[in-house]
This record gives structure tokens, sequence and C-alpha cells, in this order.
């Protein structure tokens, strides 16, 4: 009798952990579904492109443009190139295997998502040729498996963070084509990048730079035909971008 | 005078205008606004042909290249699989990374690369290249991070020019050829992380690393004809310069003794020929004095 007892009840223990991982291994696969369905309530598809991704399925191992690891994690997200708009969400955080997170050549706008930190597997984050504007994250430097950071061709501003300079693991940077401002970082990994890797921004130039403004002869006196337009000092400045940090806000004046 | 600000894709011009020169102004501005447009995409197409001119300059008998590098279809981002080119964006025809070792190429330096603007890293080792280094280095391949051309036959000076370019992180020269000496400017090379020219013919001082000496041992410098200074031994006892001082010491030292030989000798004619000299002189004075005296002593008493 008492041999029946242990025998049931080490059968139902049995039972329950191995359904209590059934469930969680479900529960984990659903949160990763109910991420990427999130982007995908985020995103304007003129395409079609997300058609497959049915939020009702299990993993979203199966939708096209997802991969997942052998453990129906999603380890990549292949959007580029997808006539894709809208905005990102916070919950792409949530996909704690992801390797690759491409959404290049889109029309996605808003801000990167702080919570991008969190993918602390990330070994590529392409997001350029967007519209994507606000600062780049500080959170950015957690991805101490990065190897391809390209932001390029966007509208971001702020400082470059120092912190990803701590990122050894960094191979290709790309930042060139944004509003960035404040200084270029050269230690740490950064030691291996040029200006090409931030071409046309608002930085300022390291010491090695083109030579200053020449200040011409003073203004003369304005006439009073002219004499609405606004009075400035003439600066000619040579046709480099980097250099271009020192011109105010550009106006057409016909 | 009014000042027209042109905003040209995110360039800024500015310049003086008054109300004559403003249709002038309009003008340049569109023209430099489709220059520079036009610059963004020529950019790509050298990096094409920046490739297509390697395979040319570069002999390839095991034909790598000629399988792989094939220009017939020419859509964006081709080339970004051709065999040892990374790009910077796949989809874009921007190289990165030529990175070429072991395919037994051979020829001399390609000077097509200089096409390639946007290049970070040139890795030419263990191939079959020869010839010097171009003296202009940094304008063909100014923003590398990486050079390695070791392993190979490349022969003459390293050129000076090497150091403008001051993004080089990773400099391998080795097992080549290269004589003369080492450009000491290249100790202004900040960034550098490795370096080497082991097993070369090079001679002379080497570079003081400013930011970076701690990082390059004996090894950068190791199987060279005659180079010196820290960390290697100091150059001013090394072997020629020693030989020079002796025999200028030496020399010297045979001078001295001469002269001192001289001199002494000159003391003692001179001595000798003064003695001689007295005894003449003194029979003939006591004889004068004796006279005198004889006649001077009778007066006085």
């Amino acid at each position: 009798m008492e041999r029946a007892v242990t025998v049931i009840s080490g059968s139902t223990l049995v039972c329950s952990v191995f359904v209590f991982q059934l469930i969680l291994l479900r529960v984990a696969a659903n949160t990763e579904g109910d991420a990427l369905n999130a982007l995908k309530s985020n995103f304007d598809d003129p395409n079609n492109i997300l058609q497959s991704w049915d939020p009702t399925l299990v993993t979203p191992c199966t939708w096209f443009h997802v991969t997942c690891n052998s453990e129906n994690s999603v380890t990549r997200v292949d959007l580029g190139n997808a006539n894709l708009s809208g905005k990102l969400v916070s919950q792409l955080g949530q996909l704690p295997n992801l390797q690759y997170l491409e959404l290049y050549s889109n029309n996605i706008s808003g801000r990167i998502p702080e919570e991008l930190g969190n993918l602390t597997n990330l070994v590529s984050l392409d997001l350029y040729l967007n519209g994507l504007t606000g600062t780049i994250s500080p959170t950015l430097g957690k991805l101490s498996k990065l190897r391809f950071l390209r932001l390029n061709n966007n509208s971001l501003t702020g400082t470059i963070p120092m912190s990803l300079t701590a990122v050894m693991s960094l191979q290709v940077l790309d930042l060139s084509n944004n509003k960035l401002t404040g200084d270029i970082p050269v230690n740490g990994s950064f030691s291996l990048f040029t200006p090409i890797s931030f071409k046309n921004n608002q930085l300022n130039t390291p010491p090695v730079s083109p030579p200053p403004p020449i200040v011409p002869n003073p203004p003369a006196p304005s006439t009073g035909r002219e004499s609405k337009d606004l009075e400035r000092v003439c600066v000619r400045v040579p046709a480099n971008p980097e250099a271009a940090s020192a011109c105010p806000p550009c106006i057409w004046a016909m | 005078m009014s000042i027209v600000c042109v905003d040209v894709s995110k360039a800024c011009l500015l310049w003086v205008c008054d109300s004559k020169l403003r249709i002038v102004a309009i003008f340049a501005g569109a023209s430099v606004w489709l220059l520079l447009s036009c610059s963004l995409s020529y950019g790509v197409e050298s990096d094409i042909n920046c490739l297509r001119s390697i395979k040319e300059t570069l002999q390839d008998p095991r034909k790598v290249l000629n399988i792989s590098w094939n220009f017939e279809n020419n859509t964006e981002g081709s080339i970004c699989g051709f065999i040892g080119v990374e790009c910077w964006h796949p989809d874009e025809s921007k190289v990165l990374n030529i990175r070429l070792s072991d395919m037994g190429l051979k020829g001399s330096f390609p000077l097509g690369i200089q096409n390639c603007t946007s290049l970070t890293g040139l890795d030419l080792s263990s191939n079959e290249l020869y010839g010097s280094i171009p003296s202009n280095i940094s304008k063909i391949i100014g923003f590398v991070t990486t050079l390695d051309l070791s392993s190979n036959s490349f022969s003459g000076e390293i050129p000076e020019n090497l150091a403008n370019c001051s993004y080089l992180n990773v400099l391998k020269l080795d097992h080549n050829n290269f004589s003369g000496q080492i450009p000491l400017q290249l100790g202004l090379l900040g960034r550098i992380k490795e370096f080497s020219v082991a097993n070369n013919l090079l001679s002379g001082p080497v570079p003081n690393f400013i930011n970076a000496s701690n990082l390059i041992t004996a090894d950068s410098y190791a199987n060279n004809l005659g180079l010196c200074g820290k960390p290697l031994r100091p150059c001013t006892s090394a072997s020629k310069s020693s030989n020079t001082g002796i025999i200028a010491g030496a020399a010297i030292g045979g001078v001295t003794i001469a002269a001192i030989g001289i001199g002494i000798g000159m003391l003692f004619y001179f001595r000798k020929a003064s003695m001689m000299k007295k005894k003449d002189d003194d029979p003939e004075g006591n004889k004068w004095a004796r006279s005198l005296k004889g006649t001077k002593g009778i007066k006085a008493s």
C-alpha cells in the first residue's frame, strides 16, 4: 500500500514537473512571439511582409523573416528593405537570444528603444537607412558581443555614448549621415574607427583637421535696399561637412 | 552686403553676396549639390574599379580571383560576395577590408587600391609580391587601420609617408627584404597596438613609439642587419661607432705622445746648448776680470 502511494506520488511529481516545463516553454516562446507581435502592430506594412506573423501560434519560429535556435528561441529578425514604416517598440528587448536585428533600409521613425541594451547576445544591430530620431542610448554599451553597429543615414542627435568604447568586440561602426554632436571617442574599441565612420555629422573634428575658417574683411555697411537682410560676418568655410559645425542654421534666401 | 546660406546636403557653404551675385550664388550652390551627390555615387563605382585594377595588376596563378571576382553582374553590392572582400554594408559596393592572404599572388603593390576610398583593412600577407611600397602610401590607403604585408618579397626602404597613416593599429611588414633605416616618424603613430619589421635587412635606430613603447618588444625587430635603440641595445655602443672611437683615440694619443717626446728632446738639446755656451764665455771673462783686478788693486791701497 505504502509502495503504491510512493509510486503514485512520485509519478505525479514527475508529471507535474514535465507539464510545468511545457507551460514554461510555451510561456517563454509566447513572450518572444508577443514581443514581435507588438512590433508588427506598430508597423505599417504595405507589402504584407509580416503576413505570416500569426500570434496564435505557439512560437514565432515558423514566421517568415524570423529565425530560431534549437530551443525555439528567436536568434534573427531579418526585415531589411521591407518598405516598413512606423516605430520600434521597447518589447524588442525581450528577445534574450537575439543575435541579428536587421531592420535597415525602411521608413522606420521614432527613437531607438533603450531596452535594446538588454539584448546581451546581439552581434549585429542594423538600423541604417531609416528615419530614426533621438539619441543613441548609452545602454547599447551593454551589448558586449556586438560586432556590427550600423546606424548611419538616420536623423540621430546627441552625442556618441562613451559606453560604446567598452564594447571590445566592435568591428564595424557606421554612424555617418546623422546629426550627432560632441566629440569623437578614440579610446578602447574606437581606436579602430576612422573619420569614415563619422562622416556627415556635426561632430567636433579631431586635432588633425582641415584648416579653420578664414574670416575675410569685416562686413561692408548695408544699403537701404538690403537692410532687411541679416548682416553677419563673412566666413569662407570649406565644403567639408565636419568643418560645417561652425555654420548657423541655414535659411534659403531668395 | 548680405549673406546667402545654402543648405547643401548637410554641408554648409557661406559666402558674401550682394544683389548682383545672388543668382550666381544660387547657381553655384545647385552645381555644388550636384557634384556632391555625384561624388557619393561615384565613390561606389570607384570601389568596383579598385577591385578590377587589383585583379588586372596582380598575377593569379592559382586562379583564386579569376573565378570569384566576376565583374559582369554589376548590381549594387555584388562585389561584397567576392572572396577576400568585406563591405561596409552587404548591399552597397563600399569596400571595408581586403584580405588576400596566402593566395599565391604575384606582382607589385597594386596602386589601383587608391580607388577603394573607404578601405580600413588590407592584408596581402604570404604572397609573392615584390618591389617597394609606394612613397605616397598615405594617399593610397590613408584610412587604413590594419596593414599586413608580411611574408612577401617587398624591398627598398619603408616610406616615411607611412607615418601619415595615422589610424594604423596594426602594421606588419615582417619577413620581407626591406632595407635602410626605419623612418623614425613611425613613432608618431598614436594608435599602434602591433608592429613588426622582423626578418628584414634593416639597420640603424628604431623609432620611439610615443603611445606604445611597452607594447613593442625586441621581437618586433628580430633578425635584421643592425638595428639599435630601446628595446634593443643602445645605439651609442654599437660596433661601428666604437671602432671609429678607438681609432680617433689612438690617433690623438699618438700625437700627444709624439708632441711630448719632441718637447722633452728640445728641452734637453737647448739645455745642453746653453751649458756649452757658458763654458766658452767664462775663460774670456776671467781674463778680463783678472786684468781689471790687478790695476784696481794697486790704486785702492
